[in-house]
């Protein structure tokens, strides 16, 4: 028979803190609501922290549809399936995963309520919902006008229906996308679409150009977009930023046209990527703003509207840190630790965050833009001199070595994330 | 007394589990974006977890001042300074290899 003592020598030879026994005993129920890449690793990484949380992810879809690297897939350089991740790593990390959708929170009695008529408790509730699209912020486009003029923005069927558009297109067919006014889902990501897009072209439809109406007059990473596509695509994209007319004020799905201040523009293929906000249920549980997204602290990530709800990734106004895969997974690990801790009565630590997103041109081009992030005056802000984007000389080989890291992190956070 | 035994020896058992972010140093849940603590097939981005503390430290001094190239350690390396450093490279050091 084994004592208590030999297991905690066992414990100290096998090197663990005290601080780590203590989490090890944590006990409380910890509810997710969303599994993308804040849920999924939020609900893993307490657990792992705390075997003795209770911890439930509710998430309607079986499979989760990963949007990093789904512009690839409208290239036709992967398959939807290699976007495809299933909760059977959650499980096993002890999670329960309850499929189906949280329809209403109660913050004062601490309950989330389930489409499935059951109604769960908590201590601390985590809410990572994602985004949803603004219906109606962009006149003529809807769930309806999303079958004629994709928007792609939430990969899937939408991704799919988007590529097909594509391959179908005659040679020589203009494709019109639109960008939408920050603060929106992965800011360099219209640009990459469009450069991928681009890429495909130039090998299936050589005589095809692409049109990028966008609401903003400067765009992550633009002077290495811009000097790529000059490099790879000469005359093949045209970007109209605000000032030139950019801004699109509405669209015909019928016609496939675009609106703009300055005058329209007809698609043989239409992408709008329309204005967003955070999911649907954040606004029900009282935890956004009148922007239509979540204010936290630096911390935990504690909404400063509802006490005991954390919001992570793209749903929540994290300061400085954009909304991305990347920001999601490690917001969702600072969250976590944070939680484990005020369950036991202990302040958390004041965190350090990294961003780095990768962005494709072509198949062996790769650009990135990074940050690092602190809280300060309450809210996450970069830490000067820290960040920015690649070189913009390349050399030895930098631009084919930043595509072989992207789909290495592409790897790698998947597998951080779904276990 | 079970119920005492049993977190113990989860806690075991999770060493060769996901990283352990409770104990990490600010800055270290970040790394493992890219750097991962379970082994990741075909990865190209060097493995860190299990490396000497001191090497991590040289490297991390190196990315930051420039003196090394790099294509994103030198951007990243610049946000933590020598005592950050130091704690997340101890971390990494003491992750299974
Ligand atoms: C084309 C494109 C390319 C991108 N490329 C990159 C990239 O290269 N790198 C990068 O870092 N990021 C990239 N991103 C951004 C990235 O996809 C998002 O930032 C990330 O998915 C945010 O994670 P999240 O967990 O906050 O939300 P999501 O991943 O959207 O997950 C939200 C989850 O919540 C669920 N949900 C919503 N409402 C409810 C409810 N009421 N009840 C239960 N569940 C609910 C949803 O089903 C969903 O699974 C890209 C995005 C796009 C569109
Ligand atoms: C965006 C992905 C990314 C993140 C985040 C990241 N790294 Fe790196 N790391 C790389 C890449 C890529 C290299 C190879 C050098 C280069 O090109 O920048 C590298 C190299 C290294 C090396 C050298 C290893 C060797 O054997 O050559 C060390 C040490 C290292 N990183 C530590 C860290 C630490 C510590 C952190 C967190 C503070 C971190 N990295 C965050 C991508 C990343």
């Amino acid at each position: 028979m084994t004592t208590r003592r030999t297991f905690l020598k066992g414990a100290a030879v096998l090197g663990l803190a005290p601080a780590i026994a203590s989490a090890q005993s944590t006990a409380g129920k910890v509810v997710v609501i969303g599994g993308g890449f804040a849920g999924a690793t939020a609900a893993r990484t307490l657990k792992a922290l705390a075997p003795r949380l209770d911890v439930t992810l509710v998430e309607p879809n079986p499979v989760y549809t990963s949007c990093p690297f789904s512009n690839s897939v409208l290239a036709n350089l992967r398959e939807i399936s290699q976007q495809e991740f299933r909760y059977d790593g959650v499980k096993r990390a002890g999670v329960t995963v309850a499929e189906t959708s949280a329809t209403a929170v109660d913050a004062t009695a601490r309950t989330v309520t389930l489409a499935d008529g059951n109604r769960l408790s908590y201590d601390r509730l985590v809410m990572s919902p994602g985004i949803d699209f603004n219906w109606g912020a962009l006149p003529g486009y809807d769930e309806a006008a999303a079958q004629k003029m994709p928007h792609a923005w939430k990969a899937g069927a939408q991704t799919v229906l988007l590529r097909n558009q594509l391959q179908a297109m005659d040679d020589g067919g203009l494709v019109v996308m639109s960008a939408p006014a920050n603060p929106y889902r992965c800011p360099p990501g219209p640009y990459e679409r469009a450069s991928l897009i681009a890429y495909w072209m130039k090998i299936w439809k050589p005589k095809s150009k692409l049109l990028l109406l966008d609401a903003k007059d400067a765009f992550s990473t633009q002077r290495l977009f811009q000097n790529g596509w000059a490099e790879l695509y000469p005359g093949a994209i045209e970007w109209v930023p605000l000032s030139k007319g950019g801004k699109v004020t509405s669209v015909d799905p019928a016609t496939l046209t675009f609106t703009t201040e300055f005058g329209s523009h007809k698609a043989a293929v239409a992408n709008v990527i329309p204005p967003q906000r955070a999911g649907a249920i954040a606004g029900q549980a009282g935890v956004a703003d009148r922007t239509g997204w979540c204010p936290v602290e630096p911390v935990a990530f504690e909404s400063t509207l509802r006490p005991g709800i954390h919001v992570l990734g793209d749903a929540a106004i994290m300061g400085g840190m954009p909304k991305s895969a990347f920001s999601a997974n490690a917001q969702a690990k600072v969250c976590a630790a944070a939680i484990v801790a005020l369950l036991a009565g202990v302040k958390p630590q004041d965190p350090i965050l990294i961003n780095t997103c990768y962005s494709l041109l072509a198949a062996d081009y790769g650009i990135s833009v990074a940050g690092v992030y602190r809280p300060d005056k309450g809210q996450l802000t970069d830490v000067p001199g820290a960040g920015g984007v690649s070189a913009l000389e390349a050399v030895g080989g930098l631009r084919g070595q930043e595509a072989l890291y992207a789909a290495s992190w592409f790897r790698t956070i998947t597998a951080e994330t779904f276990g | 007394m079970g119920r005492v035994l049993l977190p113990v020896l989860a806690s075991a058992l999770l060493l060769a589990g996901p990283a352990q972010a409770a104990d990490a140093p600010p800055g270290a849940s970040s790394c493992t974006g890219c750097h991962a603590t379970t082994k990741i097939a075909d990865s190209v981005i060097p493995r860190i977890a299990g490396r000497k503390a001191a090497d991590i430290v040289t490297f991390m001094r190196e990315y930051r001042s420039g003196a090394w190239p790099s294509s994103v350690m030198g951007r990243i390396a610049k946000g933590f300074d020598d005592q950050q450093t130091n704690a997340i490279a101890a971390w990494f050091a003491a992750q299974p290899e």
